[in-house]
């Protein structure tokens, strides 16, 4: 099973993305609602993915990435954002902070499992 | 002719001089201020008031019969040189002229006695001639301003008082005309009021010596945005400005205009926190360097108010694709069996919503892009790639709407690899919306062909359909947005109404252009083209591989 972390403010689209993950039968997923939340809960838990939301109260998915790069244990695991906002300069300045992937919202929630997994061998 | 009716006659022309002084009096106070509105009334009140009587005397009993008073030959005189004077009959005929009347317009008197006066008019106091005639048949006296067209062509301004003439039964006899060519003060007046306008004008104006660069005038705006007065700025050039300021852009300007050679430049610029759009203009004048005429926009306040609209539009598309997103995942995963098997008529009407929900999502899309394309803020990530290829791509990519659509989509002419550097992404989103149009409008069963056509300059890449066509007295809305064309219902066809102004817009910021051919019953054509020299140039610069849209 891959450890999944995914971090996204909007209740009913973690409900969506838990649904369409668990579907394919081959993730363990975690969910916080926000950032701060997120470093709390990796210091305990370390995923093999992480699924993050850009555009979060508080601290946003990049800021979140940011911190969790500085701890050892999540320097190399893959990191994909989720974005309303996928300009290609966005994109880019993602990718340079070390995302394997950027979905655009809205995703395709039966797109998503294969979306993290091809993601995740391309890192 | 008895001496009492002569007296009475006297008498009556007196009262008309008067009254016609009056009326240019007034008339004239109003028109003009200044030098000229002190000076102009007063002098003509006074020739009117004085000469008109003994001008009518004389008009009215010919040149050849004499004068007997000495005073008044000189009066007469002095009246002929300033006025303009005619007589008409009641039929609108001229029966008198004097020889200001000819010196001015050019006519010989033959040329004008017994002519209709519509002569001297144009279609415009033509109208004013019958407004005229109507206040004279009442009595009453006609006061306006006049053009009169010269023998040469030319049309001067009059400044006319009109009376009726009666003869000595009281019955209408016809009319008398005083002008006083006003063309000359018209103007004036006219450069005093451009003066005034500039002065008091929002924008900045300031004009610059182009050899010197010194100021010779600033507007009050600009006088004030430099704290520069009027008796101080003449000593300053550009320079200092360019020095207190801390912009150099306009004095650069200035000088590559003087050594260009080229008339005029335009350009934004920021200028002491303002923003500007500038417009320079290099004015000749015979013998010297001649003049900057520089004219300041300030565009702060449709900046600001442009990134408030931009950053509002965005953040509304973003605030509507969370909720799309929930909707479109919820549908999505009740479509794909994971709450399990639907009854079918649950399933089709889900279909409906999940399709609908893509086209607000695509209507979304194209609103964003559209107002980033507006503010040159659509970004192009320009890579070499052969277009055979993406074509090759693009076609397997909507497979889908074979499916939906029962068409077959085929690619011609891309066997041979065709190098272009341009933004493959936005090349397919180009593509992928003149097929989808094509497969909306084709039958099951037809064609849809994409082809590619190489030329030294460009590459044409079109996509045809054999449907229905555009009638052509429709073609004309093809590119406009929200466009309601007859055979095309967007609900129906699932149209977001955008899709081809968006694509007009992406195609001309990568160089290219965008049009269609269409026969009504018989297809349309959708082509654009792709510029290979200007995309080429920018290949060889790599800090241009990502660049904004200008």
């Amino acid at each position: 099973m891959i450890k999944l972390l995914h971090v996204e403010d909007d209740a009913d689209i973690r409900e969506i993305a838990l649904m369409a993950l668990e579907l394919s039968g081959d993730f363990d997923v975690v969910q916080c609602e926000t950032g701060e939340v997120a470093l709390k809960q990796v210091q305990s838990y370390t995923p093999d993915v992480i699924l993050l939301d850009m555009m979060m109260p508080g601290m946003t998915g990049r800021q979140t990435l940011e911190k969790m790069r500085e701890m050892d244990s999540l320097r190399d695991v893959p990191a994909i954002f989720m974005t309303a906002r996928a300009q290609h300069n966005e994109i880019e300045e993602l990718r340079d902070l070390g995302a394997a992937d950027v979905i655009s919202k809205p995703f395709d929630p039966i797109a998503l499992a294969d979306q993290v997994k091809a993601a995740m061998q391309g890192a | 002719m008895s001496s009492k009716s002569f007296n009475k006659r006297t008498a009556a022309t007196f009262f008309l001089g008067s009254a016609i002084s009056g009326s240019w009096y007034t008339a004239t106070s109003a028109l003009f201020a200044g030098q000229i509105g002190e000076v102009l009334p007063v002098v003509g009140a006074i020739v009117l008031a004085g000469i008109t009587p003994f001008a009518m005397n004389a008009l009215r009993s010919g040149s050849d019969q004499p004068l007997e008073n000495h005073n008044m030959a000189q009066r007469l005189k002095a009246f002929d040189s300033h006025a303009i004077v005619n007589i008409l009959d009641t039929g609108g005929i001229l029966t008198q002229v004097n020889d200001r009347f000819i010196e001015l317009t050019g006519y010989a008197r033959d040329q004008l006695i017994g002519q209709p006066v519509s002569m001297l008019y144009n279609e415009r106091s033509r109208e004013l001639a019958a407004e005229m005639r109507a206040t004279l048949m009442q009595g009453k006296t006609w006061q306006g301003e006049t053009p009169l067209r010269c023998a040469d062509g030319r049309v001067i301004q009059t400044q006319c008082t009109v009376m009726p003439l009666f003869d000595q039964q009281g019955a209408w006899a016809g009319s008398i005309s005083a002008r006083t060519d006003v063309t000359h003060a018209n103007e004036l007046l006219a450069e005093r009021d451009t003066a005034e306008t500039l002065y008091e004008l929002r924008d900045d104006i300031w004009i610059v010596d182009a050899e010197t660069l010194r100021f010779s005038y600033m507007n009050r705006v600009a006088m004030s945005r430099t704290g520069w007065r009027n008796d101080s700025y003449s000593e300053r050039t550009l320079q200092d400005l360019a020095e207190k300021s801390g912009n150099q852009t306009v004095l650069e300007a200035c000088r590559n205009l003087s050594a260009s050679g080229k008339g005029m430049t335009q350009f934004d610029t920021e200028i002491m926190g303002n923003h500007f759009q500038v417009t320079i203009k290099l004015l000749p004048i015979g013998g010297t360097a001649g003049r900057f005429l520089i004219m300041m926009h300030d565009i702060t306040d449709i900046i600001d108010e442009e990134r408030m609209k931009s950053e509002f539009i965005s953040m509304v598309s973003h605030e509507l694709r969370s909720p799309l997103t929930s909707i479109k995942g919820s549908m999505g995963l009740l479509l794909s069996r994971a709450a399990g098997e639907l009854p079918s008529k649950a399933r089709a009407l889900l279909e409906i919503s999940h399709r609908n929900a893509d086209r607000l999502v695509l209507i979304i899309n194209d609103i964003l892009d559209l107002e980033k394309i507006s503010n040159g803020r659509l970004e192009f990530n320009l890579q070499k790639i052969d277009i055979s290829e993406l074509l090759r791509e693009t076609s397997a990519a909507n497979a889908s709407l074979e499916q939906r659509h029962g068409v077959r989509i085929q690619v011609e002419n891309a066997d041979a690899p065709m190098q272009v550097v341009t933004d493959p992404n936005r090349v397919i989103q180009v593509l992928t919306n003149f097929l989808s149009n094509a497969a909306k409008f084709s039958k099951p069963g037809e064609r849809i062909v994409i082809r590619a056509q190489e030329t030294d300059d460009e590459l044409r890449i079109s996509v045809s359909d054999r449907g229905p066509g555009i009638p052509a007295s429709e073609e004309h809305k093809v590119f406009q947005r929200f466009a309601d064309l007859s055979n095309s219902s967007r609900a129906e066809k699932g149209g977001t109404g955008l899709g081809l102004s968006v694509c007009k817009a992406i195609v001309e910021n990568l160089g290219g252009k965008i049009g269609f051919d269409s026969r009504e019953g018989f297809g349309t054509t959708f082509y654009f083209t792709l510029p290979k020299k200007n995309s080429l140039v920018a290949a060889e610069e790599p800090a241009s591989l990502l660049r904004e849209a200008s």
